[in-house]
């Protein structure tokens, strides 16, 4: 007899990507669904699986409107406006060192991989919040 | 509509199934050739419902799990007949022009 409960719990882990909301609507049916298609002497989540939850539940969280009744307030609004032209120069300033990064090695891409390991997700998230909170958002 | 919408609202048009009923019956159905995966599958029926196309037919415990069984409604069966349609006119399109020059076995 194999141990059931610890794929259930790494399936669960997976899962755990999904907003809360969305959990509590279907995070038991998915489990079910989950565990019956299981081979029997499995002990965690096919790679494809993890795969597909962590998209579908990212995807369901970046889709994710505000809580009902919650609008932004005035200050909230005021400072994603204020804060926008900073963010995109912060982006712009981390592109520009990576290319001095990759330039500096010869062109090639390797090499200064430490710096750009915290460049470019830097950019990325610092565009990824502008687009988020962009001033013209508007919340439902 | 996607593929995948689509296999779902077929499994679904026969009779109400539960999520792992549908993977199976669209594995089935597409000859094997798509296999649904969970996130995939939820988020495709999450669509259908909030479309209204599919909607929550019965609860069920089995085995201490619960299982949802979905059924497709009116609007979705209508959906899926045109949707049908489309495909099956796109396909004869296709065939007749094929025919002329191409020996079809």
């Amino acid at each position: 007899m194999t141990d059931h409960s610890s794929l259930e719990r790494r399936y669960r882990r997976w899962l755990a990507l999904y907003p809360k909301s969305f959990r509590a609507e279907r995070e038991e049916e998915m489990v079910a669904v989950l565990m019956q298609g299981a081979d029997p002497d499995q002990t965690r989540p096919r790679a494809g699986e993890a795969a597909d939850l962590v998209t579908h539940g990212l995807r369901q969280r970046a889709g994710l409107p505000l809580p009902p009744g919650r609008r932004p307030l005035d200050w909230e609004r005021a400072h994603a406006k204020f804060m926008l032209p900073f963010r995109l120069l912060i982006a712009l300033f981390l592109f520009i060192m990576s290319v001095i990064i990759v330039a500096a090695h010869n062109g090639q891409l390797w090499g200064g991989e430490l710096w750009l390991l915290l460049t470019v997700p830097g950019m990325l998230v610092h565009l990824w919040i502008a687009y988020r909170i962009r001033p013209s958002t508007t919340h439902r | 509509m996607h593929e995948a919408s689509f296999l779902i609202l077929t499994a679904l048009a026969g009779e109400s199934q539960h999520g792992y009923g549908i993977i199976t019956d669209v594995a089935q159905i597409s000859g094997g050739r798509v296999q649904l995966k969970a996130g995939t599958l939820y988020t495709a029926l999450d669509r259908l419902v909030a479309d209204g196309l599919i909607e929550l037919d019965r609860e069920e415990i089995v085995d201490n799990r619960l299982r949802r069984y979905y059924r497709i409604t009116r609007e979705g069966a209508q959906r899926l007949a045109e949707e049908a349609d489309r495909l099956r006119s796109n396909a004869h399109a296709a065939l007749t022009r094929l025919q002329p020059g191409v020996a079809i076995s």
